[in-house]
């Protein structure tokens, strides 16, 4: 018998999920650990395995799931990074691209620099837009800048020099001159890292690169060494912020791509939860304590982004560190069980201010004394004061309810349960805007859609977002609690290259795209088959693509094998229709150019074997009832409950009910009818035909 | 005006969608633009307003087309009255006076229908490369005296009809610019913002009912309104004055008086630019439309800086400027150039509030530089025209530093290094902070920045717009101004300072340096803590004598071992406060 381990070290909670060969499911759950997270999964690892009395030698796979790259980030603790850049632009990543990212604050602050200008340094070169080279790289002129680095204590430098996309020589030599000079100190390259135009944005994520770096490769280094220590005789993989994993040597040189990895692996475990219940085409929804992530999933696959940015000033643009990566395509926003709702300008506005783990919602007895929505639930009947994180905490019905009353229902003249029902209301509409900007924005009709709903409170305004949005199925998956951590055994092998080569698709010579796309396939699959647990491999090519004389691009799907004149004709007809379907307009008149040609690697999909639920069971799982605020029954009404370990596949719902388990709570509003399935997810059909009260919004195509 | 009440929470929606749909109408232009300054330079507007015309919500863009906006779209709806538009309409106008003051603005409105029924309107303006006149870029400053010299005139025009382009409109359009291909690829891009702006519409009148929607649109003008005047309110009562000047307008030409008078009454402020210099025989005016835009924001900026931003946050707003000034002109004045009068209107009504809003205001900032750029691009073979934003730091704050390289009123990006390069025949040799340019305060003003570019390109014509050359961005409270800005064509050993709006040729491989104003500082520079003097010249913003003579401060060492002399550092700033 042979087992794959999948933990995921989230803000509060680090989760553990094992599987056999077969398909037995063990999780775990257990505090995350500061400042070393590595503490927590070795712990979590050590009780998982030794109550599933697995040895460690047994483990073919483990894959991990970090922020450790976006907290050191975050925390600016990093010290030794230096930049070496193109005489005249040392100030670049200082510059950035200046736009107020608050339009009328007087009292605006950019992000800090990850680099204190002292420790940045240029050098005489210069390459030109076209890759020509005016100036040769002064080689003496390096040397004095790399010891001068070194002197001030730089021991990792990311080399970012100006068209390095388009001729890397430069930063190449320098590389070397560095290996010769100061051969302690560590190096990224831009052209690397991030091959494509628009020097801030690719110093940027440079820069990112190397301030991660050394503390990414340190943990990295003795996650793995302690669990060889232990017996473990596979590979250590790492989640990307991709959805594919990578061993983490691979990791060390491009720690970037794996800045932000849990959540990807939620929106890659909606996609297998939907296609194990036939449903390729959904959103991924994940409600935890302080954000909601949204992610469309088109095919079985979660859509992904190049244009990440990290850590931005409530959500605004422009306000956080771009980097150019690829990103699973999620949608975040501060919409949680921990978000604060307030009385503004005479109506609730519901976050993105979160009350955290600490002080926690009023009714977690904390020390909040503002209402969140978790208070509001709470008031609203939906969670159990009694049974919250099974049983391991007790809420305070009436300090919620106090705090709600003083603070939203009086100020705004509205009973206690009309204030909790708009809070629960309006933290769904902001939910739901960032639902249309992942399926309409994206031309997709949510009602063609499936919605899975997880995370701890997911589950609780999953079926209320779905109705508002006309969608007609949600799915509530078995587990919802370590849905991430499953998630990570479900991602495959997969690393991505990207090469900027800019030409106009009816002048471009296909053989030379050909001959690109090989070379790159090549530098792909390379990685891939160092760490593919099977050996089936497949590589996916896309291109984006802008009308000549645009800045952004859109990605066109390019089709396999060797290009030829009609290949890339059916690839400018696809750019128009996906333009026209995003844009309104087309312009087939227009010529198209590439911008950047893009593959990945892909290994084999690693299975997941999702357990199976009791096709009988002998205990009632209706556990009783509880007053529930539904208000298209006029308000409290007695709720039939059910305890969801006790429901068995084929079990029938009709809601208005509340189905409860140790992670999350299900809420399902009237009209709701839910279903077991085999794998005990929770399959609910809604109303959605125009109600009275809830009228569908009409698409206009 | 009273349609039913719109419970808070179906109010609290729509306002959130309303919001959401003008960033998506900015998302769409900033995406599919064709132009270096739409698409890097995000020199663009956008807004929803309701079938009466009257704006309820904004996108995150240039502030300055928002007080020119409300009354756009009121002009385009005189010429063109809201019953004769149809679906897929769209009117188009750039005319100075009734737009947005100057000709490359190209403003657009286009209504949303329900059923049949008017719900209100998508808007966009946004800067074309060139429209025409004198100079490539259409922003000439010298030897201007009306706007026929500055290109073509629209006045309220339908360019689409039922989502068909109207190609005579098109077609004169295409033949009035030196950069046809962008300006078309850029009228596209609005028209793609625009139509998506109209779905976003409907789809939210059908979603909640027409009725609904414009009773909310009421709803939502009328307490935005409230808050504006509460904020107000809470502003001392009285008569501030405030005076600066810009430098001038033009070669040989005299500096120009910005004279302003803020009235705090109560709920409601008024504006007044009495005392300005009279309207001049030259691109340098600034419409009464742009003038009221910047002072509107000055007060958004200075009194509810995060709350809503529409028509309703402008009601208790009055701005006026005598007619015949350049802050107010009759037309055909010209106003091409207008961009770089908005920072000192938008200064002046801070300066004049800085006695009673002490801890929000801001010294004034770096000003930045817009200068055009035309010729024969040899590699390309073509005429070029390019566009450059230099935007540098902007002013001190109560209780801290200003921005480094943060765009001020006019919000825009710069242009990517690379970008320009890929796109225009042009080498850009330095992008760099410019050391010791700060105003020295107890808190500093950010640096001046400096943008050297070479021109790969005959018949070289460069339209400098530059300003705070001779007149330095204030500081307040004891704080410093910023060093004054320059322009200096192949800067070096015989390098030429060139004036600030000059009109000139340039040869091929010819550098212009770009060397920007330092902003204003804070508060007593003696004041500033030895240990920040001390960071900035192991940054280098500050040189050791600059330490010494700006701050009073004595850095001795060398390299990573600087460090401040505490006694010499004290013993001067003793002297200096007994010299006082």
């Amino acid at each position: 018998m042979s087992y794959r381990v999948g933990f995921d070290v989230g803000g509060t909670f680090t989760d553990f999920v094992l599987q056999s060969s077969t398909g037995e499911l063990h999780t775990a759950k257990r505090l995350t650990t500061y400042p070393d997270p590595s503490e927590a999964c070795l712990a979590g690892l050590d009780e998982l395995m030794e109550r599933a009395g697995v040895p460690w030698t047994q483990l073919t796979q483990a894959v991990h799931g970090t922020t450790l790259g976006s907290n050191i980030v975050i925390e600016r603790k990093a010290q030794g990074i230096g930049l070496l850049t193109t005489r005249g632009f040392r100030d670049v990543l200082i510059i950035g691209r200046e736009k107020r990212y608050q339009v009328y604050d007087l009292q605006i602050e950019k992000p800090a620099p990850l680099i204190p200008r002292r420790m940045i340094a240029e050098v005489r070169e210069r390459v030109l837009a076209d890759g020509s080279i005016r100036d040769p790289l002064d080689e003496e002129d390096a040397r004095r800048a790399i010891r001068a680095l070194a002197a001030r204590g730089v021991t990792t430098l990311g080399i970012c020099l100006l068209h390095a996309y388009r001729n890397p020589a430069h930063e190449r030599r320098l590389a070397a001159l560095v290996a010769e000079v100061a051969p302690e100190i560590a190096v990224t390259l831009s052209h690397e890292v991030s091959p494509t135009f628009r020097e801030y944005e690719r110093t940027s994520t440079t820069v990112v690169n190397a301030y991660v770096m050394s503390a990414v490769r340190e943990y990295l280094q003795s996650l793995q060494a302690a669990m060889r220590e232990r017996g473990y005789r596979g590979r250590l993989f790492v989640m990307q912020s991709s959805g594919g994993v990578a061993t983490a040597d691979a990791m060390e040189r491009y720690p970037v791509r794996m800045i932000e990895s849990g959540p990807a692996a939620g929106a890659l475990m909606a996609a297998v939860y939907g296609e194990l219940t036939g449903h390729k085409d959904l959103i991924a929804f994940d409600m935890g304590g302080t954000t909601a992530k949204l992610c469309l999933v088109e095919n079985g696959r979660p859509g992904t982004t190049t244009a990440f940015e990290l850590h931005r000033v409530n959500n605004a643009p422009g306000s956080g560190l771009p980097m150019n990566i690829q990103a699973i395509d999620l949608v975040e926003i501060g919409a949680g069980g921990g978000s604060i709702a307030r009385a503004r300008l005479g109506v609730i506005a519901v976050g993105p201010e979160s009350a955290s783990s600490t002080p926690g919602p009023v009714c977690y007895g904390r020390g909040g004394h503002e209402p969140t929505v978790t208070d509001a639930n709470l008031v609203l009947g939906y969670l159990n004061p009694a049974y919250f994180a099974g049983g391991t905490m007790k809420l305070d019905v009436g300090a919620a309810t106090r705090a709600i009353d003083q603070k939203l229902a009086r100020p705004l003249g509205l009973e206690v349960e009309e204030a909790a029902w708009g809070i629960h209301t309006i933290v769904n509409t902001n939910m739901e805007l960032a639902t249309r900007v992942v399926s309409i924005e994206r031309g997709r009709d949510p009602r063609d859609l499936t919605f899975v709903a997880f995370g701890g409170s997911g589950p609780v305004h999953g079926c209320r977002l779905a109705q508002a949005l006309g969608i007609p199925r949600v799915i509530l998956p078995a587990a919802a609690g370590v849905t991430a951590a499953i998630g990570l055994l479900a991602a495959e092998v997969k690393f991505d290259v990207a090469r900027t080569f800019v030409a106009r698709l009816d002048t471009l010579d296909p053989a030379t795209v050909s001959a690109m796309y090989d070379d790159m396939a090549a530098q792909a699959l390379d990685v891939v088959r160092q760490s593919a647990v099977t050996a089936q491999l497949t590589v996916v090519r896309s291109a984006d693509a802008r009308y000549v004389g645009q800045g952004y691009e859109l990605t066109v799907p390019v089709p396999g094998g060797r290009l030829d004149a009609a290949a890339l004709a059916a690839v400018r007809t696809r750019f128009d229709e996906i333009y026209a379907a995003r844009y309104g307009y087309s312009s087939p008149g227009e010529p198209v150019e590439i911008v950047t040609w893009k593959l990945s690697a892909v290994g084999g999909t690693p299975r997941v074997n999702l357990a199976k639920a009791a096709t009988a069971g002998t205990r009632d799982p209706r556990k009783g009832e509880r007053p529930a605020y539904f208000p298209e029954r006029g308000g409290f009404v007695d709720t039939p409950l059910y305890d969801r370990y006790l429901l068995t596949a084929g079990a029938s719902i009709v809601g208005p009910a509340i189905v409860e388990e140790r992670e999350s709570t299900t809420v399902l509003p009237p009209g709701a009818a839910a279903t077991v399935d085999a794998y005990a997810n929770l399959i609910v059909r809604l109303p959605v035909a125009g109600t009275p009260d809830e009228p569908v919004l009409e698409l206009i195509r | 005006m009273s349609r039913r009440r719109v419970d808070p929470i179906t109010l609290g929606v729509i306002w959130g969608a309303l919001q959401s749909i003008a960033v998506e109408i900015g998302t769409t232009v900033h995406k599919t633009a064709y132009s270096e300054q739409a698409r890097e330079g995000q020199d663009f507007s956008v807004a929803v307003f309701d079938a009466e015309g009257r704006m309820v919500a904004q996108g995150p863009y240039s502030p300055g087309h928002m007080g020119a906006m409300s009354f756009a779209v009121q002009h385009a709806l005189a010429a063109h009255p809201a019953r004769t538009l149809k679906p897929g309409d769209a009117i188009l106008l750039n005319d100075p006076l009734l737009g947005s003051g100057h000709l490359p603005d190209f403003f657009i409105t286009q209504p949303a229908f329900h059923d049949g029924a008017l719900i209100g309107f998508a808007v966009n303006i946004l800067h074309h490369t060139d429209v025409g006149g004198s100079r490539p870029g259409s922003q000439g400053v010298e030897g201007i005296f009306d706007y026929f010299q500055e290109g073509l005139r629209i006045p309220p025009t339908k360019v689409w009809s039922a989502y068909r382009e109207n190609d005579a409109v098109v077609g004169v359009i295409a033949a009035n610019t030196r950069t046809p291909s962008s300006v078309l690829g850029d009228l596209r891009a609005q028209r793609s913002a625009l139509r998506v702006g109209e779905l976003r519409l409907q789809e939210l009148a059908a979603r909640y009912g027409r009725d609904t929607l414009a009773a909310a649109m009421d709803e939502i003008l009328a307490r935005t309104e409230a808050n504006m005047r509460a904020a107000i309110r809470e502003v001392r009562d009285g008569v501030y004055t405030f005076e600066d000047f810009m430098d001038d307008c033009g070669p040989g030409t005299e500096p120009l008086r910005v004279a302003v008078t803020v009235t705090v009454e109560g709920d409601r402020m008024d504006i007044d630019y009495d005392g300005s210099s009279p309207q001049t025989a030259s691109g340098m005016n600034s419409y009464i439309n742009y003038t009221r835009s910047y002072s509107y924001a000055a007060v958004k900026c200075l009194t509810d800086p995060f709350g809503p931003m529409n028509e309703g946050a402008l009601r208790p707003v009055t701005v006026s400027a005598p007619e015949g000034s350049f802050l107010n002109p009759r037309p055909p004045a010209g106003g091409g150039p207008r961009a770089i009068i908005c920072y000192r209107t938008f200064e002046a009504v801070i300066g004049a509030l800085a006695p009673a809003l002490p801890a929000r205001v801001s010294a004034a900032a770096s000003h930045m530089a817009n200068p055009t750029f035309g010729g024969w691009d040899r590699a390309k073979r073509r005429r070029f025209v390019a566009y450059e934003l230099v935007l540098s730091g902007t002013g001190a704050r109560a209780a801290k530093d200003g921005c480094e390289a943060m765009s001020w009123a006019f919000n825009a990006s710069n242009i990517p290094v690379e970008a320009q390069e890929a796109n225009q025949p042009i080498v850009i040799e330095r992008f760099e902070l410019i050391r010791d340019s700060a105003g020295p305060g107890r808190f500093r003003g950010g640096a001046g920045i400096r943008r050297d570019m070479r021109f790969l390109a005959d018949e070289g014509k460069l339209t400098n717009l530059s300003d705070r050359q001779r007149f330095a961005p204030y500081g307040l409270f004891g704080g410093r101004p910023g060093a004054v800005g320059r322009t200096v064509f192949n800067p070096g050993p015989g390098e030429e300072v060139v004036h600030g709006k000059a009109s000139r040729e340039f040869a091929y491989g010819d550098v212009i340096s770009f060397q920007q104003s330092g902003a204003g500082g804070y508060g007593d520079p003696f004041e500033r803590d030895p240990a920040r003097v001390l960071e900035d010249v192991l940054d280098d913003y500050l040189s050791t004598e600059a330490a010494r003579a700006q701050y009073g401060v004595v850095i001795t060492g060398e390299g990573a071992a600087l460090r401040v002399d505490v006694a010499a550092t004290e013993r001067i700033r003793r002297q200096e406060k007994r010299n006082r």
